[in-house]
């Protein structure tokens, strides 16, 4: 049983992948597609439900799956060796030759007196951690591809492209959401490392997948820079290889073996590279070239995923140490820096890509912090996050194919246009930032789970209220100027859209706000058990359930009630909006006397006897905020963090 | 956890007389005020007449939007102050009190006006000015006491100001923003004399405008109930606890009428800089 569902999460999405390049035709890849996701669905809620487990799941259809997967990684890498010829890039070749030769070694091929690897016996295990993850790629990932089928018909007809691409197009994400699930459930090092680069070959292809110049180099330089990843990756492999230790991932963070921290802290700088910390911000900023469900995919349930799921994962590995203090820091420092850069965007998926990464570092603080609440808090986030994030990334994909642009000013009083999508678009972004959303209550856990912390606690929560502050405004922004309205009658028009496109978006609004109710049931069911191996039991939250109060001795965030006060007063309130929706209108107030032009635009009379219509704009404030202001001194700050991790652990 | 009828009750009556209070503060507000500038004022009672006149008002409004983020403005208030009555998570009263902040915003920003959408941005740089000041303050409280609990704020064995005497400067400059007093008033003023008409509030009028005057009396008890919480202790007195809060609302009244309004570089630079080092050397100072 337990085979089969771990089978249909991670070979299954490869198998339909390789299909839909196969077979050309739309209507098997629309089935092919929606009968992925449902498999999925299902196989991970199945999975989810089971529970903990570990599999030994060395053979498969009667192969060897160790040599299966030593042959397919070889394979992998020779595909990016070529790629980098290709492109004539020397960093990637150089990155790829290095990683084949510490493959090698690590599989015991060359180097003086090596044997064959010290292979765990269960290549796979699952904990509640790794099932949260299954959920999220399985359920988001799924949906994603999903609104991919009507999002990339259009796509192509504005291209105007002679042989669709759209076979390629899903092959990628087919295979992206099985190396993701297949990342999360390995055990043995050597699979999640195939898997890992896997993702980065997947996210290479999609960033590129239009096949402009800017597409063009954007992958290029997410390739090189997580290859980077990759390679720190081997290290840590070579490393445990050359110390004769089991290439384990349940060995490395139960032994408590200090031999192993120097292989920990390589594995998180692998984690950083794909997670997009600064300083490789800049990847998954260009990233958004790619076609919009790509940008949802990426940056909601798989790929920046995993590098957290990473760090996590090895969290209960370097609890207490120097390494955990710096990590808090660190992560704390990307949430700040990035909702900085954020604020000084006009471009919508580039605020989406910045918060994204701003998210990110929370959750590598939440991991530095280290305590039990606060690994429950950086899980939190990850659900809410991975939901939210796709919502709005969805959203200003379907908005920019109206509207022909993604850049926030133009979307001012998009209510009058696509009435619909705008109040999703707002929904989302308030899910993101205030209560009773689940990102809030995750960002509330991780605040007070750093009051704890020991001296850099100060330096943590300075940076995290900064960040927080930031967020707001960013946000705050840009669901007001959304919802921009003219007059007091609601909207009737259509939003125009295809099923799939209208269906995801009301699936994931609706996950949204559910997810965010039952948050207490989440966290009974799923991310408590995840948080066990973390330290400071005291602090983990425990649920009172009849208010579904999250307690612990330093607070209480009472779901239910503040839900339930919150829905009464939302509803009341919209009540007294309908009502006032039939009073007649008035102009605003413009300092003159209010008229309409010629398009019955509200104007006033201005100096000159004609209608003026006010024009607007917002506060970038780029001589703080801007990329060339922030991006250098913020990348040389966070080299000097990393290269104290580094140091304070061969120091010692 | 335990939680009782009784309290439950309490926190009722405090929510319910709560409106009252802060009419009243700011009835006394504009005595004040008149006073420091040699008028006479209005009578004590003013504000209660200014928004019973203004909810007999017909409702003139540009969109249904306004009307929604009014209401959810003075929703968050309520619920702000009932969790803070209940003796709950001061975090969570602060993310409370951000949805009725973001409500203005967006309300301001819904409306195609210059003046409201200029408020709009000036209100949120002002939010940025005071969010991390606030969150400060509490993580300082909290360290300090134990725990992010009003109930255990209030329980501790000697006043917080002689351990926090840096943060209560601080909550001075995030109640100065909070109560939109000079020189921290850009986004919108009570004084007659405004710089973009009434900023974030320009386009709000009639029922409206009294739903978000009545929520601002509730911000100014939740805000004074704060400033208390640096008294309150196993020891003092409730005359120490009210005279913390006169001395401190006279102050902010003071600061009020002896400064001119600044541009908002000034304000992020006086609370971001200022203000966030006083907060951080205060905090550092816990450890030892």
């Amino acid at each position: 049983m337990l085979n089969g569902l771990v089978f249909a999460c991670i070979v299954l999405p490869i198998l339909a992948a390789l299909l839909a390049l196969i077979f050309r035709a739309c209507a098997i890849r629309k089935a092919l597609v929606i009968g992925t996701g449902v498999v999925l669905a299902l196989a991970s809620l199945a999975l989810a439900k089971a529970g903990s487990f570990r599999l030994a799941a060395d053979t498969m259809l009667g192969i060897n799956v160790n040599s299966l997967v030593m042959l397919l990684d070889f394979a992998l890498m020779a595909v990016i060796l070529i790629i980098g010829l290709r492109l004539t890039n020397w960093i990637i070749v150089c990155l790829a030759i290095a990683q084949i030769a510490g493959t090698l070694y690590v599989e015991g091929f060359i180097g003086v007196g090596s044997g064959a690897p010290f292979l765990p016996e269960m290549g796979i295990f699952a904990d509640n951690l790794s099932l949260v993850m299954v959920l999220v790629i399985s359920l988001v990932g799924s949906l994603i591809c999903i609104y991919g089928l009507g999002y990339m018909r259009v796509h192509e007809e504005h291209l105007h492209l002679e042989k669709s691409r759209q076979p390629r197009f899903f092959f990628y994400m087919l295979l992206f959401l099985g190396a993701m699930n297949g990342l999360v459930l390995s055990n043995n090092l050597l699979w999640a490392f195939f898997f890992w680069e896997l993702t980065t070959l997947c996210s290479f292809m999609l960033i590129g997948h239009d096949g402009t110049d800017e597409a063009r180099r954007n992958a290029t330089r997410a390739l090189w820079m997580n290859m980077l990843g990759g390679m720190a990756f081997v290290f840590g492999m070579m490393m445990l290889k050359k110390a004769g230790a089991e290439l384990s991932m349940l060995t490395l963070i139960s032994s408590g073996n200090s031999l192993y921290l120097m292989p920990i802290v390589l594995f998180c700088f692998a984690g950083f590279t794909k997670s997009a910390q600064v300083p490789f911000q800049s990847w998954l900023c260009g990233a958004m070239v790619a076609p919009t469900p790509v940008s949802a995919l990426l940056h909601s349930s798989t790929m920046v995923k995993a590098g957290v799921f990473l760090v996590l994962r090895l969290a209960p590995g370097f609890e207490g140490t120097w390494f955990s203090v710096v990590l808090a820091i660190f992560g704390a420092f990307t949430f700040l820096v990035t909702s900085a850069l954020a604020v000084g965007q006009s471009n919508g998926k580039k605020i989406l890509a910045y918060s994204t990464i701003a998210n990110l570092g929370l959750i590598i603080a939440c991991a530095g912090i280290n305590t039990q609440a606060a690994i429950a808090a950086a899980i939190m986030i990850i659900v809410f996050h991975a939901v939210s994030k796709a919502l709005l990334f969805l959203c200003v994909g379907a908005i920019e194919q109206r509207i022909e642009s993604r850049n926030i000013d133009d979307m001012r009083s998009l209510y009058q246009l696509m009435p619909r999508t705008a109040v999703i678009t707002a929904i989302g972004i308030v899910s993101m930032m205030l209560p009773p959303f689940g990102m809030l209550l995750g960002k509330w856990m991780a605040i007070e789970s750093a009051l704890n912390m020991n001296f850099a606690m100060p330096i943590v929560i300075t940076m995290l209220a900064l960040g927080s502050a930031l967020t707001v405004l960013f946000w705050g922004r840009w669901a007001g100027m959304l919802l921009g309205a003219a007059n007091p009658k609601p909207v009737r028009v259509s939003d125009n859209q295809s099923f799939s496109i209208s269906f995801v978006l009301m699936v994931l609004t609706i996950m949204a706000v559910l997810a965010s109710l039952l948050s207490p049931l989440l966290y009974v069911a799923l991310v408590q058990p995840a948080t066990l191996a973390a330290a400071d039991p005291a602090s983990g939250y425990s649920i009172w359930g009849a208010l579904g109060s999250f307690y612990n001795n330093t607070g209480a965030f009472a779901v239910y009630p503040l839900f339930i006060a919150i829905a009464l007063g939302f509803a009341w309130a919209l009540h007294a909006a309908r009502k006032a929706s039939k009073v007649e209108g008035t102009d605003p107030f413009l300092s003159g006397a209010n008229a309409r032009n010629e398009n019955g635009e509200p104007g006033f009379i201005g100096p000159m006897r004609e209608v003026t219509a006010p024009t607007m704009g917002n506060y970038y404030l780029s001589n703080i905020f801007g990329e060339g202001k922030l991006t250098g001194t913020a990348n040389a700050v966070a080299i000097t963090l990393i290269a104290l991790m580094l140091g304070g652990v061969m120091w010692n | 956890m335990e939680l009782s009828i009784f309290t439950i009750l309490i926190a009722l009556v405090l929510l319910l007389l709560s409106p009252l209070a802060g009419g009243f503060i700011t009835g006394v507000d504009r005595r004040l005020t008149a006073w420091l500038q040699s008028r006479y004022g209005p009578p004590l009672v003013q504000p209660f007449y200014d928004v019973l006149k203004l909810l007999g008002k017909a409702p003139m409004i540009v969109n249904s939007w306004q009307v929604l983020c009014a209401y959810i403005y003075l929703v968050s208030a309520v619920v702000a102050l009932f969790i803070f009555f209940m003796q709950g998570d001061l975090l969570l009263i602060f993310f409370v009190v951000t949805v009725g902040a973001v409500a203005q915003v967006v309300g301001a920003m819904t409306v195609n006006s210059p003046f409201g959408q200029t408020g709009a941005q000036r209100e949120l740089l002002q939010m940025l000015a005071y969010e991390p000041l606030l969150v400060m303050v509490f993580v300082g409280m909290a360290k300090a006491a134990g725990s992010f609990n009003v109930s255990d704020i209030m329980n501790v064995e000697e006043p917080l100001l002689f351990s926090l005497p840096l943060l209560f400067i601080a909550m001075v400059i995030v109640m100065l923003i909070k109560l939109r007093k000079s020189p921290f008033d850009i986004s919108s003023s009570g004084h007659a004399h405004q710089e973009i008409v009434s900023g974030v509030h320009t386009d709000y009028s009639g029922p409206q405008l009294a739903l978000l005057e009545i929520g601002h009396w509730l911000e100014v008890v939740l805000l004074l109930g704060i400033t208390a919480l640096f008294w309150t202790s196993q020891t003092t007195t409730f005359i120490g606890v009210i005279l913390i809060i006169v001395e401190t609302y006279f102050v902010e009244i003071l600061i009020d009428n002896i400064s001119a309004r600044m541009t908002w570089k000034w304000m992020l630079r006086t609370s971001l800089c200022t203000g966030m080092v006083l907060a951080l050397v205060n905090i550092f100072w816990l450890y030892y």
